[in-house]
């Protein structure tokens, strides 16, 4: 079992290894993800937002509705814990009873 | 090749960190193994990402200078290569706090688990559940 | 971004990884887990990334150790592998 495991994970991870070689090196400033998009975003969150911490301004302004959407994840997991440790306890308190 | 290898050695710590909680998550049979398995494949991941995002030559945290903030005002635009790229870092804010999520609501469920079956080994549980004919 | 730094970093963090999933103490594992969130927290501090960096050394680091604790609290603390 160990060593089906062993191989298995020794070709997962050549494969992604493989597709590492294609990358731009790492920290590279032309690489095509500093160079598509995000030049616009630095340049133009300050005159749109008024926020110096572009981070915060995406999060916050462009996408807020994503952080929306994140919070009510939150909310669920946090129900979802509540919910399945309390029942846990009434259920206890019965059998005692 | 020696130039290669360290030109991509944030990629290759992915790789291996990844392959790391993966093998956690296969061959561990205690479930909080399995599950800090996982958390070391979801930072693994945030690793790759934030990877991405950086740029060297003089580039340094996404927040606007003073200097860059008086510019913006007089309609000059800031210059890219001064700053890392931000929309990685955004994505991965949302990805830790999801993660965090996850890890609360599977420890909860271990937590019943164990209420339930006495034990957190996978083997023992599946005797038990056998053994009482699920 | 700081190469040499950087190297140091990540040889920390594959070691605090593999004595995380070794360890047969949970609750040692748990706490060495915190190690590796709070090496990664530099690694992304190193890497410019100071939002990412201090959410996930007050969540992943602080609030995750302390749920893991809990369960272990809760639950057993020895492993058997």
């Amino acid at each position: 079992m160990k060593v089906f495991v062993l191989i298995m994970l020794l070709m997962t991870g050549g494969l992604l290894a493989y597709g590492v070689k294609d990358f731009p090196g790492w920290s590279n400033p032309n690489a095509p993800a500093s160079t598509h998009v995000s030049p616009r975003y630095i340049q133009a969150a300050y005159t749109k937002t008024h926020t110096p911490n572009i981070v915060t301004a995406v999060l916050a302004d462009y996408r807020g509705y994503d952080t929306l959407g994140e919070t009510v994840v939150i909310f669920t997991a946090g129900m979802g814990v509540i919910l399945m440790l309390r029942k846990k306890r009434r259920n206890k308190g019965k059998d005692n009873v | 090749m020696f130039e290669y290898i360290v030109s991509k050695f944030n990629y290759w710590a992915y790789i291996c960190l990844m392959m790391i909680g993966l093998y956690a998550m296969i061959v561990k049979g205690n479930l909080v193994k399995k599950l800090i398995g996982m958390n070391i494949f979801q930072v693994s991941i945030i690793l790759f990402y934030v990877s991405v995002g950086a740029k060297s030559g003089g580039a340094t945290v996404p927040i606007l200078t003073a200097e860059d903030i008086h510019h913006a005002h007089a309609h000059v635009l800031a210059n890219p290569l001064q700053y890392m790229n931000p929309l990685p870092h955004v994505l991965m804010l949302t990805a830790i706090v999801v993660g965090i999520a996850t890890t609360g609501v599977a420890l909860a469920i271990i937590i019943m688990i164990y209420n339930r079956y006495k034990t957190l080994e996978e083997d023992e549980i599946l005797v038990i559940r056998k053994e009482s004919g699920v | 971004m700081i190469l040499p730094l950087d190297i140091i970093l990540i040889v920390f963090t594959v070691i605090c990884a593999i004595a995380a999933i070794q360890i047969k103490d949970l609750l040692s594992a748990v706490i060495i887990l915190g190690a590796f969130s709070f090496f990664m927290c530099l690694l992304y501090a190193q890497m410019g990334a100071v939002d990412v960096a201090f959410t996930e050394a007050c969540v992943g680091a602080g609030v995750g150790t302390v749920f893991f604790i809990a369960a272990v609290n809760k639950t057993k603390r020895r492993a058997k592998d």
